[in-house]
């Protein structure tokens, strides 16, 4: 994402880079009328469906409104913690997965394939 | 054959509009065509000082618009070419004596005359823009690569998309190529990126212009001046000519960047760029 480039840092980007990188986010925000607060909105919305599934490290998350192609694109970067990926799974309670979590024994027969 | 009316804006001031009207114009009457030019910028006329017609202005615009002249009367012949004609702007009025409706009709009236109409827009978006498109069949956007200019560029897209008319085509001025070549400026590429629209002409900058300017004689005359042969390249391509992009040395490298992006592959990529 053309956006998020200087953040990762390579190397120092020229005038002319800059002017173009700022022109996509301002044309993008002119054009749609975008201000922060619905950046910051969307941004709070965006957490709360994403943190349900993956653990986000809130404190860097980035939302940002560029153009690209023709298209004025919604760009969002959200760091996600390694360590603990939890995520919630509801499984339909008859199925023989549900009854192992939930700690019943499951009944499973096993065919004998001889090999001649 | 059909006459044209375009209308030649930018948004932004200072980034060429005038100059390249006057160039457009006298390189579409150096191929041969009956050619007005409007000036609109009524209030701060400035077209008739490039073409160094100044002297010769007894009636203008708002004079026939409220009926005080015809329209053969206002209209001044050119110096050096016979079918080249200047219709001066009034200086002591301002945007509000005239109304889109008298500026539709004024169209009207000069296409019946002349092969192509072409009308120098004031920079802004207020009533003297809405009356230099709302009668044109098509509009010429010009910008510098340059932060602001462009911005201002792409809201007059929007604006011209909202007025209904065509999507307008691109004359990118004052480019300096060793600027571009350090990375200090954008180059062509970078701005059709931005902007997304087709690309007219490239036009370098060139000191000679203010010298033109100041002797009263449009640079397109002159053939050793860059700039002059990229007005008369873009006045080539208005009348539908297929002329190669080569306007500053570094335009095949450039063409080469443009074959790549996105959507811009026929016009651009074989080097040509269609009217």
């Amino acid at each position: 994402m053309g956006v998020f480039n200087f953040i990762i840092g390579r190397k120092k980007p020229t005038p002319s880079e800059v002017a173009k990188e700022r022109l996509k986010v301002v044309l993008a925000h002119d054009r749609l009328k975008v201000n922060p607060e619905l950046l910051e909105l969307i941004k709070t919305d965006l957490l709360s469906v994403i943190s349900r599934r993956l653990e986000v490290d809130e404190q860097h998350v980035e939302v940002q409104m560029a153009r690209e192609d023709r298209w004025d694109k919604l760009h969002a970067a959200v760091p996600i913690k390694r360590q603990k990926i939890s995520f919630e799974w509801d499984p339909p309670t008859y199925t023989p997965a549900a009854k192992v979590l939930q700690g019943d024994k499951v009944r499973v027969e096993i065919e004998r394939v001889e090999e001649e | 054959m059909d006459s044209r009316v375009l209308t030649i804006t930018s948004g932004k001031g200072g980034v060429g509009k005038t100059t390249t009207t006057a160039n457009l114009g006298t390189g579409l009457a150096m191929r041969g065509k009956k050619v007005a030019i409007v000036d609109s910028d009524i209030g701060l006329r400035n077209l008739d000082a490039v073409l160094g017609l100044e002297n010769r202005i007894v009636y203008d615009l708002v004079d026939v618009v409220e009926g005080q002249c015809r329209l053969r009367q206002a209209l001044i012949k050119d110096k050096r070419l016979p079918e080249l004609y200047l219709l001066p702007a009034a200086q002591t009025r301002d945007k509000n004596a005239v109304n889109s409706i008298q500026m539709e009709q004024l169209c009207q009236q000069l296409r019946r005359e002349f092969d192509f109409v072409l009308i120098d827009s004031p920079a802004g978006i207020e009533q003297g823009f809405r009356n230099a498109i709302v009668g044109a069949d098509e509009i010429i956007i010009v910008a510098n690569p340059e932060m602001a200019s462009v911005r201002d560029a792409d809201r007059i897209i929007g604006l011209v998309e909202a007025a209904g008319k065509p999507e307008p085509r691109l004359v990118l001025n004052r480019l300096r190529p060793e600027m571009i070549r350090r990375g200090d400026m954008m180059d062509v590429a970078d701005v059709l990126e931005v902007l997304g629209v087709e690309l007219l002409g490239i036009v370098p900058e060139d000191e000679m212009i203010i010298v033109a300017i100041n002797k009263g004689e449009p640079i397109v005359y002159d053939k050793r001046s860059r700039a002059g042969r990229a007005f008369l390249s873009a006045a080539q391509r208005i009348m539908g000519e297929e002329v190669p992009l080569d306007e500053i040395e570094d335009a095949p490298t450039l063409v080469e960047r443009l074959r790549r992006l996105i959507g811009f592959g026929p016009a651009i990529a074989d080097r040509r760029v269609r009217s």
